[in-house]
């Protein structure tokens, strides 16, 4: 079964959930696949599941029920992120060889959810508030479609743009200058384009080669710039994408004089992941690196960053997106991780085992070793939660956090947004053309889900 | 009386065993190739036909039989003129500058010289050829990158003394997967126009070398004139292949940056499987590259009277 996804796996592990002294085979076996990505930033994802299966077992035989739940873990490298992810998994369910479990970014849930390939969790979720009544409420936000519950959240994080205090110190910043940055920020004193002109004099002031660098592929953190030059991608009267051509170029406009000023480098759309963290992290060659807080985790402290909070802020601080405008409103973005179930002949055992992998000890784990955000109230009494600074300091963004929206084809626009930046950011597209070719190519790929203003 | 009709009937039955042993052996040693070319060439054609007057996306459903796909890339896919320009500057310069002016310098040029260092630099030149897609393309992302490791920068900055390193993938992607695929295409010309030179009876060289005639004369009167229909075969051939160009471009540029390199099979590449996974109307983009190359492969045929190269000769030489 599930040859596809077989096919291509990487590493199939198969768990059996059997407790010492109780013979498997004695009850009957509900196989549930778990489909995982190979990813440093979260090993806890599937890790979770399977601790969820191992509770649910535990549970059925205090019940003295006649059946037990094993799970198969169908891992696979990343290849084009979660947005790779989802496509080769919405091809899996279309011929019937979808798991009964996986995680995927919550944009594209509602194009799973729509085919029907997905098990409608409203009902479920509100009739096990063991499980769920915790998570709090603005998650589930992000897992609803028409308004219906089609995931579980499994974490969130915050995206914001992260400066070496070195390299400004040595392009001449003051101390004071440095270390209000982020608050000046939060005010609303400092706007985009002057975080662009600070790049710009550590560029030239210091030998680091790069100011602003940002994700080598398409993804959310970019997204956050579009949100503060006001594109916020869904039309709250139609429920369709919104495309609006100036608030387009207005932000197209930023990454295109990022690039005239050496900002940002014209190929930063094809530079390595590794290459950019090294230069950020590890190389003092990067004046800011716009990303996320789970970064810190999987990849700068293992890089040598230092992870105690005052040595970090010595070196290190970060901010939320600026305001286009003096007196502006901060922005940054949250993109939740959540668990999806097939709508398969087990689906409610798999949305119970996905109930189990939700517990807030579990969920803290996942959340403390790999710098996310948690999903419970309860997580926040955790004094491992609590000691965790990068949480606690990240959380406060989510304030001013956005959403990308859960549209069926949010995924396909986010391509074509990506796509227009790598042309303005090479020279190719003006700002201005690259807003008309959204709106062209979005009209040519989804025609029937854009409304353009 | 009764003896003619036998041998008559013998005869006959002879003939109908030996028409039988004929379509037997027919369908032996044709049959294979039959079905390859069945299932592999003519079956997907209609699959794709079919596909291309559907709905299917990336649920794999269909819905509706349709027209909408070919109204859509006549109308609303502004992508397409551009796409095509493109296709068709880099057929043409790989075409002219690689598949076949090089490839014949590689042949007039090996086959110049002594035959084991022809046969050294022929196999040289075959390496790209034998080396996987993979491999080959990764190499050429080495030599490429726009870091100081890569082969040119190294070169440049350590021999040339360029201070800043270049990146040739950002800055002439085009002339990058010419170049690549030229190399390999190179060689194909250079294989047949060799064993074409070879084959040109050496009297003729003798002769012309008698009444005075210098290299550049035998090459341009005696060579080249006898080269006329293998060029002309590999023109036809390579230009049918390099419509469908895909591997290397997708490996090395992946069609970028943004739309720098996407040709026409890799547009239908990113259509039909990219993100939005419209596998219909990739089928009907697909349909056009089809349509074009059975309409070029048929004209360069007539034009090129190709049927004259493939005519049983009028005198058989023993």
């Amino acid at each position: 079964m599930r040859t596809l996804l077989h096919s291509t796996a990487a590493a199939v592990l198969a768990f059996s959930a059997s407790l010492p002294g109780i013979s498997a085979s004695a009850q009957d076996m509900i196989e549930l696949t778990l489909w995982s990505r190979a990813d440093p930033s979260g090993p806890l994802r599937p890790g979770n599941i399977l601790k969820g299966a191992e509770r649910l077992n535990a549970q059925l035989e205090k019940d003295g029920a006649d059946y037990r739940v094993s799970i198969t873990v169908l891992e696979q490298p990343d290849q084009g992120g979660y947005d790779g992810d989802a496509e080769r998994l919405l091809r899996s369910y279309a011929i019937g060889e979808g798991p009964d479990i996986f995680h995927a970014a919550h944009e594209w849930i509602c194009a799973f959810a729509e085919p029907g390939f997905l098990f409608d969790l409203t009902d479920f979720t509100n009739d096990h508030p063991e499980f769920f009544a915790d998570i709090f409420p603005s998650l589930w936000a992000s897992t609803e479609c028409g308004g219906r519950r089609f995931a579980v959240p499994q974490d969130a994080e915050a995206r914001m743009f992260f400066f070496n205090k070195n390299l400004m110190r040595q392009a001449g910043f003051s101390d004071e200058e440095i270390e209000s940055l982020d608050e000046r920020v939060l005010a609303g004193e400092v706007t985009l384009d002057d975080m662009s002109d600070i790049a710009q004099q550590v560029v030239e002031k210091t030998d680091a080669e790069y100011g602003i660098l940002h994700r080598p592929s398409r993804g959310p953190d970019y997204l956050m710039i579009f949100n503060q030059y006001g594109s916020s991608f869904l039309d709250p009267e139609t429920g369709k994408l919104l495309l609006e051509e100036d608030k387009l170029a207005d932000a197209y406009g930023w990454f295109e004089r990022n690039v005239e000023n050496g900002v940002t480098p014209g190929n930063n759309t094809s530079l390595e992941w590794n290459y950019i963290r090294d230069q950020f992290y590890q190389d003092n060659n990067a004046a800011m690196w716009m990303y996320g807080v789970w970064d810190l985790g999987s990849s700068a402290f293992p890089r040598g960053v230092p992870s105690d909070q005052e040595s970090f802020f010595e070196q290190f601080g970060w901010t939320a997106a600026p305001a286009p405008e003096k007196g502006g409103r901060p922005g940054s973005l949250t993109h939740p991780i959540v668990y999806g179930v097939g709508a398969g002949e087990h689906a409610e055992t798999a949305a119970t085992v996905v109930g189990y992998a939700s517990d807030a000890e579990l969920n803290t784990d996942h959340a403390v070793t790999t710098t996310h955000i948690g999903i419970k109230r309860a997580q926040l009494d955790d004094p491992r939660y609590a000691e965790a600074w990068t949480l606690a300091l990240a959380t406060e963004l989510l304030e001013f956090t956005h959403y990308m929206p859960n549209h069926p084809d949010f995924g396909t626009l986010n391509a074509v947004i990506y796509e227009a930046l790598q042309g303005v950011e090479t020279g190719q597209l003006s700002a201005a053309d690259a807003a008309v070719y959204v709106i062209e190519e979005a009209g040519a790929r989804i025609p029937d889900s854009i409304v353009v203003n | 009386m009764g003896a003619t009709a036998e041998d008559a009937a013998i005869r006959a039955s002879a003939r109908s065993s030996m028409k039988g042993r004929e379509r037997a052996n027919m369908a032996m040693f044709l049959g294979p190739a039959f079905l390859v070319v069945g299932f592999f060439f003519v079956v997907p054609v209609f699959v794709d036909i079919a596909i291309s007057f559907t709905d299917l996306g990336r649920e794999l459903r269909i819905t509706e039989i349709t027209t909408k796909n070919y109204e859509r890339a006549f109308v609303s896919d502004r992508q397409l003129p551009a796409v095509i320009w493109r296709t068709l500057w880099y057929v043409g310069a790989t075409l002219l500058i690689f598949n076949t002016t090089f490839g014949l310098l590689l042949a007039l040029a090996t086959t110049s010289i002594s035959r084991t260092s022809g046969t050294f630099f022929r196999a040289v030149w075959l390496l790209p050829r034998m080396s996987p897609s993979v491999v080959y393309a990764i190499l050429w992302v080495w030599s490429v990158h726009g870091g100081d490791t890569s082969l040119v920068n190294q070169v440049l900055m350590h021999l040339a003394g360029t201070e800043e390193p270049i990146d040739l993938r950002q800055t002439s992607p085009m002339w990058v997967i010419i170049f690549a695929n030229g190399f390999i295409g190179a060689s194909f010309a250079m294989i047949i126009l060799t064993s074409a030179i070879r084959s040109i009876p050496g009297h003729l060289y003798h002769a012309a070398r008698c009444d005075g005639a210098g290299s550049l004369a035998r090459v341009w009167h005696i060579t080249l004139p006898q080269l006329r229909w293998p060029l002309t075969y590999i023109f036809i051939w390579q230009t049918l292949s390099l419509l469908t160009s895909f591997e290397y471009i997708l490996l090395i540029t992946g069609g970028g940056p943004f739309r720098a390199t996407t040709v026409y099979a890799i547009f239908i590449f990113q259509r039909a499987f990219g993100s939005s996974g419209q596998y219909a109307y990739g089928a009907a983009l697909a349909f056009f590259l089809i349509v074009p190359g059975v309409i070029l492969a048929l004209l360069l045929w007539r034009i090129s009277n190709m049927r004259r190269l493939l005519q049983r000769p009028r005198i058989e030489v023993q």
